[in-house]
Protein backbone atom coordinates (compact mmCIF):
# COMPACT_ATOMS: atom_id res chain seq x y z
CA UNK A 1 0.00 0.00 0.00
CA UNK A 2 1.20 3.07 -0.93
CA UNK A 3 1.45 5.70 1.99
CA UNK A 4 1.90 8.92 0.32
CA UNK A 5 -0.94 8.30 -1.56
CA UNK A 6 -2.90 7.97 2.21
CA UNK A 7 -1.23 11.08 3.19
CA UNK A 8 -1.79 13.39 0.35
CA UNK A 9 -5.24 12.59 0.00
CA UNK A 10 -5.64 13.02 3.79
CA UNK A 11 -4.21 16.27 3.54
CA UNK A 12 -6.42 17.25 0.84
CA UNK A 13 -9.49 15.88 2.90
CA UNK A 14 -8.22 17.58 5.88
CA UNK A 15 -8.04 21.42 3.89
CA UNK A 16 -11.75 20.36 1.14
CA UNK A 17 -13.87 19.83 4.52
CA UNK A 18 -12.10 22.45 6.87
CA UNK A 19 -15.19 24.16 8.46
CA UNK A 20 -16.39 20.40 8.82
CA UNK A 21 -13.43 19.47 10.52
CA UNK A 22 -13.48 22.55 12.67
CA UNK A 23 -17.01 21.91 13.89
CA UNK A 24 -16.31 18.05 14.49
CA UNK A 25 -13.06 19.63 16.63
CA UNK A 26 -14.86 22.06 18.32
CA UNK A 27 -18.17 19.79 19.32
CA UNK A 28 -15.12 17.03 20.85
CA UNK A 29 -13.17 19.28 22.21
CA UNK A 30 -16.63 20.76 24.79
CA UNK A 31 -18.13 17.12 24.80
CA UNK A 32 -15.12 15.70 26.03
CA UNK A 33 -13.95 18.17 28.63
CA UNK A 34 -17.51 18.02 29.98
CA UNK A 35 -17.42 14.15 30.13
CA UNK A 36 -13.76 14.37 31.56
CA UNK A 37 -15.38 16.85 34.29
CA UNK A 38 -17.91 14.20 35.00
CA UNK A 39 -15.37 11.50 35.56
CA UNK A 40 -13.50 14.00 37.71
CA UNK A 41 -16.25 14.94 39.64
CA UNK A 42 -17.20 11.36 40.31
CA UNK A 43 -13.44 10.67 41.48
CA UNK A 44 -13.73 13.22 43.65
CA UNK A 45 -17.04 11.99 45.51
CA UNK A 46 -16.18 9.08 45.96
CA UNK A 47 -12.28 9.93 47.74
CA UNK A 48 -14.52 12.86 49.90
CA UNK A 49 -16.47 9.54 50.68
CA UNK A 50 -13.53 7.55 51.71
CA UNK A 51 -12.53 10.40 53.90
CA UNK A 52 -15.54 11.08 55.37
CA UNK A 53 -17.92 8.67 54.93
CA UNK A 54 -21.62 9.29 52.98
CA UNK A 55 -24.24 11.04 53.68
CA UNK A 56 -25.77 8.67 55.19
CA UNK A 57 -23.09 7.80 58.25
CA UNK A 58 -22.20 8.72 61.48
CA UNK A 59 -19.09 7.89 63.11
CA UNK A 60 -18.83 7.37 66.97
CA UNK A 61 -15.35 7.53 68.04
CA UNK A 62 -14.63 5.33 71.37
CA UNK A 63 -12.26 6.48 74.14
CA UNK A 64 -8.56 6.06 73.88
CA UNK A 65 -6.16 6.56 76.77
CA UNK A 66 -5.83 10.11 78.03
CA UNK A 67 -8.89 10.81 76.05
CA UNK A 68 -10.13 14.68 75.96
CA UNK A 69 -13.78 13.32 77.32
CA UNK A 70 -13.74 13.35 81.04
CA UNK A 71 -15.99 10.50 81.35
CA UNK A 72 -13.83 8.16 80.02
CA UNK A 73 -11.58 6.22 82.10
CA UNK A 74 -9.10 5.34 79.84
CA UNK A 75 -9.07 3.04 76.97
CA UNK A 76 -12.41 1.35 75.76
CA UNK A 77 -12.34 -1.98 76.94
CA UNK A 78 -13.30 -5.14 74.35
CA UNK A 79 -16.54 -5.69 76.87
CA UNK A 80 -17.45 -1.86 76.26
CA UNK A 81 -16.91 -2.46 72.89
CA UNK A 82 -19.15 -5.58 72.80
CA UNK A 83 -22.18 -3.83 74.46
CA UNK A 84 -21.44 -1.32 72.22
CA UNK A 85 -21.58 -3.36 69.55
CA UNK A 86 -24.79 -4.96 70.75
CA UNK A 87 -26.66 -1.71 71.11
CA UNK A 88 -26.21 -0.75 67.59
CA UNK A 89 -26.73 -4.33 66.09
CA UNK A 90 -30.35 -3.84 67.74
CA UNK A 91 -31.04 -0.75 66.22
CA UNK A 92 -33.87 -0.49 63.91
CA UNK A 93 -32.40 2.45 62.13
CA UNK A 94 -28.76 1.17 61.63
CA UNK A 95 -28.61 -0.04 58.16
CA UNK A 96 -24.60 -1.44 58.29
CA UNK A 97 -22.24 -0.49 60.43
CA UNK A 98 -18.29 -1.27 60.91
CA UNK A 99 -15.41 -0.68 62.74
CA UNK A 100 -12.31 1.03 62.13
CA UNK A 101 -8.91 0.53 63.74
CA UNK A 102 -6.13 3.08 65.77
CA UNK A 103 -4.42 1.60 62.94
CA UNK A 104 -6.68 2.12 59.77
CA UNK A 105 -7.35 6.13 61.04
CA UNK A 106 -3.56 6.48 61.51
CA UNK A 107 -3.25 5.93 57.53
CA UNK A 108 -6.38 8.05 56.66
CA UNK A 109 -4.50 10.80 58.64
CA UNK A 110 -0.81 10.42 56.92
CA UNK A 111 -2.98 10.14 53.38
CA UNK A 112 -4.73 13.24 53.76
CA UNK A 113 -2.06 15.46 55.50
CA UNK A 114 0.60 13.78 53.79
CA UNK A 115 2.89 10.76 55.05
CA UNK A 116 6.03 12.97 55.36
CA UNK A 117 4.90 14.05 58.66
CA UNK A 118 4.31 10.82 59.99
CA UNK A 119 7.48 9.05 58.88
CA UNK A 120 11.30 9.43 60.71
CA UNK A 121 11.92 9.89 64.37
CA UNK A 122 10.00 12.81 65.31
CA UNK A 123 6.17 12.04 64.30
CA UNK A 124 3.49 14.37 64.15
CA UNK A 125 1.53 11.88 65.72
CA UNK A 126 1.03 8.12 66.50
CA UNK A 127 -1.47 5.80 66.12
CA UNK A 128 -1.78 5.56 69.60
CA UNK A 129 -3.11 9.37 69.56
CA UNK A 130 -6.00 8.30 67.16
CA UNK A 131 -9.20 6.89 68.74
CA UNK A 132 -11.07 3.59 67.42
CA UNK A 133 -14.57 4.20 66.16
CA UNK A 134 -17.80 2.91 64.95
CA UNK A 135 -18.79 3.65 61.64
CA UNK A 136 -22.52 3.71 61.16
CA UNK A 137 -24.61 3.66 58.31
CA UNK A 138 -28.39 4.69 58.33
CA UNK A 139 -31.47 3.34 56.90
CA UNK A 140 -33.26 7.09 56.57
CA UNK A 141 -30.62 9.98 57.07
CA UNK A 142 -33.80 11.72 58.76
CA UNK A 143 -33.83 9.20 61.53
CA UNK A 144 -31.17 9.35 63.48
CA UNK A 145 -31.64 10.43 67.01
CA UNK A 146 -32.65 7.15 68.16
CA UNK A 147 -29.08 6.08 67.37
CA UNK A 148 -27.34 8.82 68.46
CA UNK A 149 -29.03 8.88 72.21
CA UNK A 150 -28.85 5.42 72.43
CA UNK A 151 -25.26 5.32 72.02
CA UNK A 152 -23.74 8.85 73.27
CA UNK A 153 -24.57 7.55 77.50
CA UNK A 154 -22.78 4.33 76.78
CA UNK A 155 -19.59 3.11 78.61
CA UNK A 156 -16.16 3.58 76.56
CA UNK A 157 -17.65 6.06 73.66
CA UNK A 158 -16.06 9.48 74.24
CA UNK A 159 -17.63 11.32 71.24
CA UNK A 160 -20.22 11.34 67.85
CA UNK A 161 -19.53 12.52 65.07
CA UNK A 162 -22.74 13.77 62.26
CA UNK A 163 -21.26 15.06 59.71
CA UNK A 164 -24.18 15.26 57.19
CA UNK A 165 -25.08 18.85 57.96
CA UNK A 166 -21.46 19.49 56.36
CA UNK A 167 -20.96 17.37 53.68
CA UNK A 168 -24.84 17.14 52.51
CA UNK A 169 -24.11 20.73 50.87
CA UNK A 170 -20.49 19.60 48.84
CA UNK A 171 -21.52 15.69 48.04
CA UNK A 172 -25.14 17.50 46.27
CA UNK A 173 -23.04 20.16 44.54
CA UNK A 174 -20.81 17.56 43.52
CA UNK A 175 -23.40 15.48 42.43
CA UNK A 176 -25.39 18.44 40.90
CA UNK A 177 -22.25 19.09 38.64
CA UNK A 178 -21.75 15.53 37.93
CA UNK A 179 -25.47 15.55 36.53
CA UNK A 180 -24.98 18.38 34.45
CA UNK A 181 -22.09 17.86 32.84
CA UNK A 182 -22.75 14.13 31.23
CA UNK A 183 -25.85 15.39 30.62
CA UNK A 184 -24.86 18.02 28.47
CA UNK A 185 -22.34 16.15 26.77
CA UNK A 186 -24.66 13.81 25.81
CA UNK A 187 -25.96 15.96 23.86
CA UNK A 188 -23.22 17.47 22.65
CA UNK A 189 -21.91 13.57 21.63
CA UNK A 190 -24.98 13.39 19.57
CA UNK A 191 -24.49 16.38 17.64
CA UNK A 192 -20.63 15.29 17.29
CA UNK A 193 -21.88 12.07 16.22
CA UNK A 194 -24.36 14.18 13.17
CA UNK A 195 -21.29 16.25 12.09
CA UNK A 196 -18.97 13.10 12.01
CA UNK A 197 -21.59 11.27 9.60
CA UNK A 198 -22.28 14.61 8.03
CA UNK A 199 -18.71 15.09 7.08
CA UNK A 200 -18.19 11.82 5.67
CA UNK A 201 -21.23 12.46 3.15
CA UNK A 202 -19.50 15.43 2.03
CA UNK A 203 -15.96 13.95 1.48
CA UNK A 204 -17.71 11.18 -0.03
CA UNK A 205 -19.49 13.11 -2.67
CA UNK A 206 -16.58 15.21 -3.23
CA UNK A 207 -14.48 12.13 -3.96
CA UNK A 208 -17.27 9.80 -5.60
CA UNK A 209 -15.53 9.95 -9.49
CA UNK A 210 -12.07 8.72 -7.61
CA UNK A 211 -14.29 5.95 -5.41
CA UNK A 212 -16.00 4.85 -8.08
CA UNK A 213 -12.75 3.99 -10.34
CA UNK A 214 -10.97 2.46 -7.64
CA UNK A 215 -14.13 0.41 -6.86
CA UNK A 216 -13.45 -0.94 -10.51
CA UNK A 217 -10.03 -1.37 -10.93
CA UNK A 218 -10.63 -3.48 -7.72
CA UNK A 219 -8.63 -1.42 -4.86
CA UNK A 220 -9.13 -2.74 -2.02
CA UNK A 221 -11.74 -1.21 0.86
CA UNK A 222 -9.78 -0.81 3.83
CA UNK A 223 -7.68 1.38 1.10
CA UNK A 224 -10.48 3.24 -0.34
CA UNK A 225 -11.80 4.05 3.68
CA UNK A 226 -8.17 4.14 5.22
CA UNK A 227 -8.51 8.41 4.13
CA UNK A 228 -11.69 8.74 6.02
CA UNK A 229 -10.24 6.98 8.61
CA UNK A 230 -7.16 8.72 8.87
CA UNK A 231 -9.07 11.89 8.77
CA UNK A 232 -11.51 11.10 11.68
CA UNK A 233 -8.64 9.60 14.02
CA UNK A 234 -6.55 13.43 13.20
CA UNK A 235 -9.89 14.79 14.13
CA UNK A 236 -10.51 12.97 17.33
CA UNK A 237 -6.73 13.48 18.40
CA UNK A 238 -7.06 17.31 17.93
CA UNK A 239 -10.63 17.07 20.04
CA UNK A 240 -8.58 15.33 22.82
CA UNK A 241 -5.65 17.33 22.98
CA UNK A 242 -8.16 20.51 23.60
CA UNK A 243 -10.06 18.64 26.18
CA UNK A 244 -6.94 17.39 27.89
CA UNK A 245 -5.02 20.81 28.25
CA UNK A 246 -8.93 22.49 29.21
CA UNK A 247 -9.39 19.37 32.24
CA UNK A 248 -5.65 20.55 32.93
CA UNK A 249 -6.14 23.56 33.56
CA UNK A 250 -9.47 22.76 35.81
CA UNK A 251 -7.57 20.51 38.21
CA UNK A 252 -4.96 22.69 38.37
CA UNK A 253 -6.55 26.26 38.92
CA UNK A 254 -10.14 25.01 39.57
CA UNK A 255 -9.35 22.48 42.61
CA UNK A 256 -5.31 22.67 43.31
CA UNK A 257 -4.73 26.25 43.07
CA UNK A 258 -8.71 27.23 44.27
CA UNK A 259 -10.52 25.03 46.56
CA UNK A 260 -7.34 22.88 47.31
CA UNK A 261 -6.22 25.67 49.08
CA UNK A 262 -9.32 27.03 50.79
CA UNK A 263 -10.95 23.36 52.21
CA UNK A 264 -8.43 21.38 53.63
CA UNK A 265 -10.19 19.31 55.39
CA UNK A 266 -11.32 17.55 52.09
CA UNK A 267 -8.95 15.64 49.83
CA UNK A 268 -9.25 16.93 46.63
CA UNK A 269 -8.03 15.13 43.31
CA UNK A 270 -4.73 15.27 41.87
CA UNK A 271 -2.63 14.21 38.67
CA UNK A 272 -3.86 10.61 39.06
CA UNK A 273 -7.26 11.69 39.11
CA UNK A 274 -6.51 13.73 36.44
CA UNK A 275 -5.17 11.05 34.16
CA UNK A 276 -7.34 8.70 34.72
CA UNK A 277 -9.89 11.28 32.87
CA UNK A 278 -7.60 11.80 30.14
CA UNK A 279 -7.50 8.09 29.76
CA UNK A 280 -10.86 8.01 29.59
CA UNK A 281 -11.47 10.29 27.04
CA UNK A 282 -8.21 9.42 24.81
CA UNK A 283 -10.38 6.44 24.33
CA UNK A 284 -13.71 7.85 23.87
CA UNK A 285 -12.70 10.57 21.67
CA UNK A 286 -12.01 8.27 18.70
CA UNK A 287 -14.26 5.80 19.33
CA UNK A 288 -17.03 8.52 18.66
CA UNK A 289 -15.56 9.70 14.94
CA UNK A 290 -14.02 6.00 14.22
CA UNK A 291 -16.82 3.77 14.68
CA UNK A 292 -19.11 6.23 12.65
CA UNK A 293 -16.64 6.58 9.80
CA UNK A 294 -16.59 2.87 9.83
CA UNK A 295 -19.87 2.39 9.66
CA UNK A 296 -21.13 4.82 7.07
CA UNK A 297 -17.84 4.26 4.73
CA UNK A 298 -19.59 0.74 4.71
CA UNK A 299 -22.62 2.49 3.36
CA UNK A 300 -20.77 5.07 1.29
CA UNK A 301 -18.11 2.97 -0.05
CA UNK A 302 -19.55 -0.56 -0.87
CA UNK A 303 -17.65 -2.57 -3.05
CA UNK B 1 -13.67 -17.20 -19.39
CA UNK B 2 -16.94 -15.95 -18.62
CA UNK B 3 -20.04 -18.44 -17.70
CA UNK B 4 -24.02 -17.93 -16.75
CA UNK B 5 -25.50 -21.10 -15.89
CA UNK B 6 -29.68 -20.33 -16.13
CA UNK B 7 -29.20 -16.59 -14.90
CA UNK B 8 -32.13 -14.81 -13.65
CA UNK B 9 -31.74 -11.29 -12.06
CA UNK B 10 -34.79 -9.83 -10.83
CA UNK B 11 -34.74 -6.08 -8.82
CA UNK B 12 -36.46 -5.65 -5.79
CA UNK B 13 -40.07 -4.24 -6.52
CA UNK B 14 -40.08 -5.30 -9.90
CA UNK B 15 -42.22 -8.52 -11.23
CA UNK B 16 -40.28 -7.97 -14.70
CA UNK B 17 -37.15 -9.85 -14.49
CA UNK B 18 -34.12 -7.84 -15.79
CA UNK B 19 -32.11 -11.36 -16.66
CA UNK B 20 -34.54 -14.37 -17.43
CA UNK B 21 -33.15 -17.77 -17.42
CA UNK B 22 -29.74 -16.92 -19.71
CA UNK B 23 -27.02 -19.38 -20.16
CA UNK B 24 -24.26 -17.86 -22.09
CA UNK B 25 -20.58 -19.13 -22.50
CA UNK B 26 -17.46 -17.06 -23.69
CA UNK B 27 -14.27 -18.53 -24.04
CA UNK B 28 -11.01 -17.47 -23.57
CA UNK B 29 -9.79 -14.97 -26.19
CA UNK B 30 -13.03 -14.37 -27.60
CA UNK B 31 -14.38 -11.08 -28.98
CA UNK B 32 -18.60 -10.83 -28.01
CA UNK B 33 -20.98 -8.44 -28.58
CA UNK B 34 -24.04 -7.96 -26.32
CA UNK B 35 -26.65 -6.18 -28.45
CA UNK B 36 -30.22 -5.26 -27.78
CA UNK B 37 -32.47 -2.33 -27.15
CA UNK B 38 -32.39 -0.06 -23.79
CA UNK B 39 -33.75 -1.98 -20.93
CA UNK B 40 -33.23 -5.65 -22.32
CA UNK B 41 -30.33 -6.69 -19.52
CA UNK B 42 -27.60 -5.41 -20.96
CA UNK B 43 -26.46 -3.34 -18.58
CA UNK B 44 -27.36 -6.17 -15.84
CA UNK B 45 -25.30 -8.60 -17.58
CA UNK B 46 -22.38 -6.94 -17.46
CA UNK B 47 -22.86 -5.89 -13.61
CA UNK B 48 -23.34 -9.87 -12.83
CA UNK B 49 -19.49 -10.15 -14.50
CA UNK B 50 -18.27 -7.18 -13.01
CA UNK B 51 -19.80 -8.51 -9.30
CA UNK B 52 -22.00 -5.43 -8.79
CA UNK B 53 -25.07 -6.96 -8.37
CA UNK B 54 -25.99 -10.74 -7.56
CA UNK B 55 -28.19 -13.10 -10.02
CA UNK B 56 -31.56 -13.62 -7.79
CA UNK B 57 -30.69 -17.28 -9.66
CA UNK B 58 -28.01 -19.20 -11.42
CA UNK B 59 -24.51 -19.22 -11.50
CA UNK B 60 -22.22 -16.71 -12.59
CA UNK B 61 -18.44 -17.65 -13.21
CA UNK B 62 -15.86 -15.60 -14.35
CA UNK B 63 -12.15 -16.52 -15.05
CA UNK B 64 -12.90 -20.44 -13.26
CA UNK B 65 -14.52 -19.24 -9.88
CA UNK B 66 -18.22 -18.85 -8.98
CA UNK B 67 -18.63 -15.39 -8.30
CA UNK B 68 -21.57 -14.79 -6.60
CA UNK B 69 -20.43 -16.65 -3.91
CA UNK B 70 -17.63 -15.25 -3.64
CA UNK B 71 -16.64 -13.52 0.09
CA UNK B 72 -16.83 -9.78 -0.32
CA UNK B 73 -13.36 -9.17 0.75
CA UNK B 74 -11.87 -11.13 -2.73
CA UNK B 75 -14.14 -8.79 -5.06
CA UNK B 76 -11.74 -6.59 -5.41
CA UNK B 77 -8.66 -9.48 -6.37
CA UNK B 78 -11.67 -10.14 -8.82
CA UNK B 79 -11.80 -6.81 -10.55
CA UNK B 80 -8.37 -6.74 -11.02
CA UNK B 81 -8.66 -8.78 -13.69
CA UNK B 82 -11.57 -7.25 -15.73
CA UNK B 83 -10.82 -4.16 -17.36
CA UNK B 84 -14.06 -1.66 -17.88
CA UNK B 85 -14.93 1.10 -20.23
CA UNK B 86 -18.03 3.05 -20.58
CA UNK B 87 -19.73 5.50 -22.87
CA UNK B 88 -18.41 8.47 -20.65
CA UNK B 89 -14.88 7.43 -20.29
CA UNK B 90 -14.89 8.38 -16.31
CA UNK B 91 -11.90 10.25 -16.14
CA UNK B 92 -10.70 12.39 -13.37
CA UNK B 93 -10.64 15.67 -14.64
CA UNK B 94 -7.97 16.90 -12.35
CA UNK B 95 -5.20 14.07 -12.96
CA UNK B 96 -3.20 14.52 -16.67
CA UNK B 97 -3.87 11.82 -18.94
CA UNK B 98 -0.83 9.75 -17.44
CA UNK B 99 -1.94 9.89 -13.83
CA UNK B 100 -5.37 8.74 -14.72
CA UNK B 101 -4.01 5.92 -16.11
CA UNK B 102 -1.07 5.81 -13.05
CA UNK B 103 -3.85 5.98 -11.11
CA UNK B 104 -5.27 2.55 -11.55
CA UNK B 105 -2.29 0.62 -10.76
CA UNK B 106 -1.60 3.13 -7.38
CA UNK B 107 -4.24 2.40 -5.85
CA UNK B 108 -3.93 -1.60 -6.06
CA UNK B 109 -0.71 -1.03 -4.67
CA UNK B 110 1.57 -1.69 -7.43
CA UNK B 111 5.05 -0.22 -6.97
CA UNK B 112 6.60 2.88 -8.73
CA UNK B 113 8.59 1.52 -10.59
CA UNK B 114 6.28 -0.88 -12.12
CA UNK B 115 4.03 2.30 -12.80
CA UNK B 116 6.73 4.45 -14.70
CA UNK B 117 7.26 0.88 -16.92
CA UNK B 118 4.20 0.04 -17.39
CA UNK B 119 2.08 2.95 -18.27
CA UNK B 120 4.02 4.98 -20.62
CA UNK B 121 4.10 1.25 -22.64
CA UNK B 122 0.34 1.30 -22.78
CA UNK B 123 -0.01 4.74 -23.92
CA UNK B 124 2.24 3.96 -26.28
CA UNK B 125 -0.24 1.33 -27.69
CA UNK B 126 -3.08 3.37 -27.49
CA UNK B 127 -1.49 5.73 -29.24
CA UNK B 128 -0.89 8.71 -26.97
CA UNK B 129 2.64 8.17 -26.06
CA UNK B 130 2.88 12.10 -27.05
CA UNK B 131 0.03 13.18 -24.76
CA UNK B 132 0.74 12.19 -21.49
CA UNK B 133 0.85 15.47 -19.80
CA UNK B 134 -2.48 16.55 -21.11
CA UNK B 135 -5.14 17.38 -19.09
CA UNK B 136 -8.64 15.08 -20.01
CA UNK B 137 -10.32 18.60 -21.16
CA UNK B 138 -7.77 19.36 -23.52
CA UNK B 139 -8.48 16.24 -25.59
CA UNK B 140 -11.09 15.15 -28.35
CA UNK B 141 -13.67 12.47 -27.50
CA UNK B 142 -11.99 9.90 -29.07
CA UNK B 143 -8.61 10.55 -27.46
CA UNK B 144 -10.58 10.15 -23.86
CA UNK B 145 -11.95 7.00 -24.62
CA UNK B 146 -8.07 6.04 -25.72
CA UNK B 147 -6.99 7.31 -22.32
CA UNK B 148 -10.22 5.45 -20.47
CA UNK B 149 -8.92 1.65 -22.63
CA UNK B 150 -5.46 2.57 -21.63
CA UNK B 151 -6.60 2.74 -17.75
CA UNK B 152 -8.74 -0.29 -18.03
CA UNK B 153 -6.03 -2.20 -19.63
CA UNK B 154 -2.93 -1.05 -17.97
CA UNK B 155 -3.08 -3.95 -15.71
CA UNK B 156 -3.55 -6.48 -18.15
CA UNK B 157 -6.62 -8.04 -17.20
CA UNK B 158 -7.83 -11.47 -18.62
CA UNK B 159 -11.55 -10.09 -19.21
CA UNK B 160 -12.02 -5.94 -20.98
CA UNK B 161 -15.57 -5.58 -20.41
CA UNK B 162 -16.66 -2.58 -22.78
CA UNK B 163 -20.59 -1.01 -22.11
CA UNK B 164 -21.25 1.26 -25.44
CA UNK B 165 -17.92 2.84 -25.46
CA UNK B 166 -18.33 4.44 -29.22
CA UNK B 167 -22.01 5.82 -28.02
CA UNK B 168 -20.37 9.29 -27.49
CA UNK B 169 -18.38 9.14 -30.60
CA UNK B 170 -18.45 9.55 -34.36
CA UNK B 171 -18.38 6.69 -36.58
CA UNK B 172 -14.68 7.54 -37.82
CA UNK B 173 -13.32 8.23 -34.00
CA UNK B 174 -14.79 5.14 -33.49
CA UNK B 175 -13.51 2.81 -35.96
CA UNK B 176 -10.69 3.29 -34.43
CA UNK B 177 -11.40 2.71 -31.14
CA UNK B 178 -12.72 -0.90 -32.21
CA UNK B 179 -9.27 -1.34 -34.05
CA UNK B 180 -7.80 -0.67 -30.80
CA UNK B 181 -10.45 -3.22 -29.11
CA UNK B 182 -9.30 -5.73 -31.28
CA UNK B 183 -5.80 -5.35 -30.92
CA UNK B 184 -6.06 -5.63 -27.05
CA UNK B 185 -8.23 -9.00 -28.01
CA UNK B 186 -4.79 -9.71 -30.17
CA UNK B 187 -3.25 -10.11 -26.42
CA UNK B 188 -5.06 -12.75 -25.54
CA UNK B 189 -7.50 -10.71 -23.79
CA UNK B 190 -11.15 -11.40 -23.98
CA UNK B 191 -13.74 -8.90 -24.69
CA UNK B 192 -16.89 -8.47 -24.31
CA UNK B 193 -18.51 -5.20 -25.57
CA UNK B 194 -21.72 -3.93 -24.80
CA UNK B 195 -23.51 -1.65 -28.12
CA UNK B 196 -26.47 -0.21 -30.25
CA UNK B 197 -23.90 0.56 -32.60
CA UNK B 198 -25.30 -1.41 -35.42
CA UNK B 199 -23.00 -0.17 -38.42
CA UNK B 200 -19.80 -1.64 -35.86
CA UNK B 201 -21.54 -5.14 -34.82
CA UNK B 202 -22.22 -5.75 -39.10
CA UNK B 203 -18.56 -4.57 -39.88
CA UNK B 204 -16.70 -6.92 -37.32
CA UNK B 205 -18.39 -9.94 -37.87
CA UNK B 206 -18.02 -11.21 -34.35
CA UNK B 207 -20.16 -13.31 -32.09
CA UNK B 208 -23.23 -11.68 -31.48
CA UNK B 209 -25.43 -12.55 -27.81
CA UNK B 210 -29.04 -10.81 -28.25
CA UNK B 211 -30.86 -9.87 -25.31
CA UNK B 212 -34.75 -9.11 -25.50
CA UNK B 213 -36.49 -8.64 -22.27
CA UNK B 214 -33.98 -10.04 -20.41
CA UNK B 215 -33.95 -13.39 -22.71
CA UNK B 216 -31.00 -14.42 -24.90
CA UNK B 217 -32.95 -14.73 -28.20
CA UNK B 218 -29.71 -15.25 -30.23
CA UNK B 219 -25.77 -16.29 -30.06
CA UNK B 220 -24.64 -15.85 -33.12
CA UNK B 221 -21.23 -16.71 -34.03
CA UNK B 222 -20.20 -14.27 -37.23
CA UNK B 223 -23.55 -11.85 -36.37
CA UNK B 224 -24.95 -9.15 -37.63
CA UNK B 225 -26.59 -6.36 -35.72
CA UNK B 226 -30.30 -6.91 -37.08
CA UNK B 227 -32.01 -9.91 -36.80
CA UNK B 228 -31.49 -11.80 -38.98
CA UNK B 229 -35.16 -13.63 -39.58
CA UNK B 230 -38.16 -12.96 -37.74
Amino acid sequence: MQLRYVFSELRQGLRRNLSMHIAVILTLFVSLTLVGLGVLLNQQAEKAAAQWGSQLEITVWLCKTEDDNPSCLGEVTTAQKAAIVDVIENNPEVADYRYESQEVAFEKVKELLGPEKFDGPNPAATAEALPQSFWIELKDPQEYEGITSAVIGLDGVSDLRDMREVLEPIYGTIDAMKTGAYATAAFLIVAALLLVGNTIRLAAFARRKEIGIMRLVGASTLYIALPFLMEALVTALIGVGLATAALAGFVYYGIQQNVGERLQFIPWIGTPEYLNAVIFIAILGPLLTLLPTLLLTRKYLKV
Amino acid sequence: MIRFEKVTKTYPGQDHSALDDVTVELDKGEFAFLVGSSGSGKSTFLRLVLREARPTSGRVYVAGKEINRLAGWKVPRLRRQIGTVFQDFRLLPNKTVHENVAFALQVIGKSKAHIKQVVPETLDMVGLANKADRMPDELSGGEQQRVAIARAFVNRPMILIADEPTGNLDPTTSIDIMKLMETINGTGTTVLMATHDAGIVDQMGKRVIELVDGQLVRDQARGAYGLPTN
